[in-house]
């Protein structure tokens, strides 16, 4: 009985999300977006890196653009569109990017281009239940497909094109596959997201994300200054005010409102404004719950989605009792950068400095996974880089990454993995400071490491002698890259 | 919003075709220094033969089982279940009886058995040191090894010689397996961080019965006894002559002192423009020291990190920190300092120090666990714990992060792994980390999520150095509340003190906790 009873809602849903969804012509607004991207190989960082070739999805909004996934054209070398009932190809160029919240713009410079194309546009957060119609082109194929869905859960969630963000996204549970990212979730003719990532199917199965519209419509808004200017973070923790014995310490009444800030990260913008041991209690207006939700169009959301609409520069007004004595701040919300040692790079040549056969590289996390490091302190200042603040000292944490065998470090190779302190008795802060350091005339370079009394020691004879051969026999192109030669 | 927890992410949606370029090969990673077996065999191993061994017939070796039970550092209350270990010991000059120290720690029962007649009797240890894994038993009954043969424990040996292990059939009769001395070197013994002179042995071993760890003889003379045996490769690693005599001449003294420890951590010196840099002389050799533990022999001679060290107890240091052992060739100087001198004695060292030339007494001791941050091993005693509303602190100790098994290094928590690892660095006080280990789920902690593995900071503005000052502190609530602040986030907790004070019966039968604390 119960069976049957599940099939006949299941059969309902459907037949009302095509109701639902009136007649009119996609094709005139969705693209094919092949991208030719060539990822670079953070062990040989010299090198320009692998070229393969990927397709997604893609549809027109209004002013002529393009959106999809920032994944779609990531590291993009090359990128061609193409219109559904249309042989040709189009070049294309990305002109936003945002991979903390994987969107992209693309321009396509043929003015005919868009001339049949009709913009779509943006609806609102769907309901959990409705019915959703997703378009793309899973698994590759030349012809758009189509399949149908309902709103399963509308939460928080990791992106994992960054691999270190999280936002509000909706989980549906239309078939979503490979080929599917950038293309258009449209509900009664609109769009309220952008299908972009799911689990593989030993995981879980009908598990498929979209980025709901207030995530769209907040990148396009920030574009709207003519450059990305990220998500905007308060950079402090905070726990529940759910205890009773916590809240009657905190001299709180039992109204389950207010959340106690735990830690507050000293370089971003709500030092000097917030303190560890603040209660908040309203944060714009809107009175914070003792789980750090907020009531926000008549659900309870994570109290970060009233943050995450807003954008740089942008002022925030946080009610909050500091020692039993209410008090009002004003913040003027900036990104928070010191989290990014833990998202993955993308559009940019591996930085690093060769001397001597060392390799030096700036932590992050596509170094950590292109080496496999496993080296507990490296583990750690990469672990740690927010809640310890090593960045105070470590803006970016230099690491030997590479040694390549030469006669001139023949006795190195237990240096790999250190991470650098000093060179020359100069305290090493980022990249430019390790090229700086070797660019200076000395007779002997002494590299000191975090935690080793031991240094490393050059002779700049011997790196002399060592320069052409090192570089012939490893075929290292440039000596260094400090970032001045970027992509976009 | 910030997302900086390592965790299954979903897979991105775009297609990527192969790669149409070939990889380029990337630069091979370089190998570390290994190890050099300090002497190479000059003859190859021979067919090894099994036989009777009528020599040990009188009896030289018992059976050893052992009922063990250690604590379970995740329940602290609590034992694990108990477990057997059965091995030979060999008996002794004095009554007592050679084991590993592994065969019987945390034992709650030790029994002896003559594998001629089968008589047995109970045994207690009277000496235990785990670090060099070696323990002496004494029967409880006196007259109990007054028919059996002790075995002579003076004698040498060198690679390639010929030695014998000793297992017993199931009918008692001595069965003896030839074993080639293949190399002697320092090596891992059973703790980590703790390395002493190792025998390695080629010898194919069968299984029997009571064989945890085995004597290892030459005639009458006890030479060795097994560590490890790897059956793939027909490898022996076994305890070595020079650590078992320095432990017998050790446990003849009242009370025991350990062995030694140095407490330096060292580099080599031979990179050529390292040397230049630090101007030594080519014909000199030394060794860099690159830490100093506090509280450690060195550091009360005022050795200093990047001090040059050339010679220990007229012993010249070669680059790469060995010197000239008169039986076993070039040896790490770990052997020097820590198996053939003594605690209590005094050992010149010369060092150089910003290029000058200096002579410095080094005073050995055995720097006890109880003395580091981190306790490096906890056998024998309990694990200390306080249990206050719910929340579960204990003392850190590398007993607890070997809880997550053989490989903890990778699964324990990292932080407190880092912190283990580094310190005499972090810590160069005296002090003890204590952490909350886990939440007892109660009235008093609802509202709390489930946290663990956080170093406790200060308790009602106390710092927390120990658990006694963890104890002393919660006797001075703040207005009725105790305030507990951690490194970690959340950083703070409150408890009702009064409340916790009320429920603490409750919890304790709840959770059938034996007692709320114990130091």
């Amino acid at each position: 009985m119960t069976r049957s009873t599940l099939f006949a809602i299941a059969g309902l849903i459907a037949t009302s999300a095509i109701a639902d969804t009136p007649k009119f012509d996609v094709h005139k607004s969705i693209v094919r977006i092949t991208t030719t991207a060539q990822e670079p190989d953070y062990r040989v960082p010299w090198n320009p890196g692998s070229i393969s070739t990927g397709i997604g999805a893609g549809f027109v909004i209004d002013g002529n653009r393009i959106l999809t996934n920032a994944h779609v054209v990531s590291n993009g070398r090359f990128i061609s569109v193409q219109r559904e009932n249309d042989p040709r190809q189009y070049g294309g160029q990305v002109q936003f990017i945002g991979h903390d919240c994987d969107l992209a713009i693309v321009k396509v410079s043929d003015p005919n281009f868009f001339k049949t194309m009709l913009p779509l546009h943006l609806g609102p957060l769907p309901t959990i239940q409705s019915g959703v119609d997703v378009y793309g082109y899973p698994i590759g194929g030349e012809r758009l497909s189509v399949t149908q869905g309902i709103v399963s859960r509308i939460d928080f969630e990791s992106y994992s094109h960054s691999g270190a963000d999280s936002h509000l996204a909706v989980q549906i549970d239309a078939a979503i596959n490979p080929g599917n990212s950038g293309g258009p979730v449209l509900q009664n003719g609109k769009v309220v997201g952008i299908a972009f990532q799911g689990y593989s199917g030993d995981v879980a199965q009908n598990v498929g994300f979209m980025i709901p519209t207030p995530v769209i419509q907040r990148f396009l808004a920030d574009i709207a200054s003519g450059h990305y200017n990220r998500y905007v973070d308060l950079s402090i923790s905070m726990e529940n005010l759910t205890n009773a014995a916590a809240r009657r310490a905190l001299g709180l009444p039992d109204d389950d409102t207010g959340v106690l800030v735990s830690s507050v990260e000293s370089d971003a913008c709500s030092a000097g404004k917030l303190q560890p041991g603040d209660v908040l209690l309203s944060i714009d207006g809107h009175r914070i719950i003792s789980d750090q939700t907020v009531e926000l169009d008549g659900e309870n959301v994570d109290l970060a989605e009233i943050v995450e609409r807003k954008l740089k520069g942008e002022k925030l007004k946080i009610d909050l009792l500091r020692n039993h004595q209410p008090l009002s701040v004003e913040i003027e919300l900036e990104p928070n950068n010191s989290y990014l040692i833990q998202a993955n790079l993308f559009d940019e040549y591996p930085r690093f400095v060769m001397f001597g056969g060392l390799v030096f590289q700036p932590l992050s996390k596509n170094l950590l996974e292109a080496f496999q490091i496993d080296d507990l302190r490296v583990r750690y200042f990469y672990n740690n880089f927010v809640n310890d603040e090593i960045f105070k000292d470590h803006p970016q944490v230099i690491v030997l990454s590479n040694i390549l065998p030469d006669p001139v470090n023949a006795y190195l190779a237990d240096f790999r993995y250190q991470i650098v302190d000093e060179i020359n008795g100069q305290k090493i802060h980022n990249l430019a400071d390790v090229a700086n350091a070797f660019d200076q005339t000395s007779d002997f370079y002494v590299i000191k490491f975090v935690g080793a009394s031991r240094p490393a020691v050059l002779q700049r004879t011997a790196v002399e002698e060592a320069k052409a051969r090192i570089k012939e026999n490893y075929g290292v192109r440039v000596e260094r890259n400090l970032g001045e030669e970027t992509l976009r | 919003m910030k997302f900086l927890l390592f965790c299954q992410l979903p897979i991105l949606l775009a297609i990527s075709a192969a790669a149409t370029e070939t990889p380029s090969p990337s630069p091979q990673p370089t190998g570390t220094v290994e190890a050099r077996p300090s002497v190479i065999p000059k003859e190859p191993p021979l067919p090894a033969k099994e036989q009777p061994a009528p020599e040990l017939k009188s009896g030289s070796v018992l059976r050893v089982n052992s009922t063990n039970q250690s604590y379970d550092f995740f329940r602290p209350w609590s034992k694990k279940a108990p477990f057997n270990r059965r091995g030979l010991g060999a008996v002794i000059d004095g009554g007592e009886v050679l084991v590993t120290a592994e065969l019987v720690w945390d034992s709650n029962y030790i029994e002896l058995e003559k594998p001629a007649t089968g008589e047995r009797t109970s045994a207690k240890v009277a000496v235990i040191d785990y670090e060099t894994n070696l323990a002496l038993l004494k029967p409880t009954s006196e007259d109990f090894l007054k028919d059996l043969q002790p075995l002579d424990t003076n004698a040498t040996v060198k690679v390639g010689d010929h030695l014998s292990v000793v297992q017993l059939e199931a009918n008692g009769a001595p069965v003896s397996t030839e074993a080639l001395v293949t190399s002697a070197e320092v090596g891992h013994y059973v703790l980590d961080d703790y390395s002493f002179l190792l025998f390695k042995m080629s010898c194919p071993l069968q299984y029997r019965d009571n064989s945890f760890t085995l004597p290892i003889v030459e005639d009458h003379h006890l030479i060795s006894m097994l560590l490890r045996y790897d059956p793939r490769s027909q490898t022996i690693e076994a305890i070595s002559t020079p650590v078992i005599q320095h432990f017998l001449k050790e446990a003849e003294h009242e009370p025991y002192l350990g062995f030694p420890s140095f407490g330096i951590s060292f580099s080599p010196t031979r990179d050529p423009q390292f040397r230049r840099y630090e101007k030594l002389a080519d014909s000199e050799g030394g060794i860099y020291v690159d830490d100093v533990e506090p509280n450690a022999p060195a550091a009360k001679a005022d050795i200093q990190p990047g001090d040059v060290l050339l010679s220990i107890d007229g012993k010249a240091i070669d680059p790469d920190g060995d010197y000239d052992d008169a039986l076993y060739g070039r040896l790490s100087i770990t052997h020097l300092i820590t198996t053939l001198s003594y605690s209590g004695q005094k050992v010149p060292v010369t060092l150089l120090r910003n290029g000058e030339r200096k002579e410095v007494v080094v005073s050995l001791f055995n720097r006890p666990p109880q003395d580091y941050v981190i306790d490096p091993y906890i056998i024998g005693r309990p694990p200390r714990y306080l249990i206050l509303g719910g929340l579960v602190f204990e003392e850190l100790s590398r007993q607890y992060l070997r809880e997550w098994g053989p490989a903890w290094q990778k699964e324990a928590p990292q932080r407190f792994v880092y912190f283990d690892h580094y310190q005499a660095d972090l810590f160069p006080k005296p002090r003890k980390i204590v952490f909350l280990s886990q939440i007892l789920p109660n009235n008093d902690t609802i509202g709390y999520p489930q946290l663990n593995y956080m170093a406790v900071e200060r308790v009602n503005g106390q710092p927390i150095y120990r658990l006694e000052d963890l104890a002393k502190a919660i006797e001075k609530p703040v207005n009725g509340f105790h305030k507990i602040e951690f490194d970690l986030d959340p950083k703070v907790l409150y408890l009702d003190a009064d409340k916790v004070q009320t429920d603490a019966a409750q919890l304790q039968k709840t959770y059938s906790l034996p007692e709320l604390r114990r130091f």
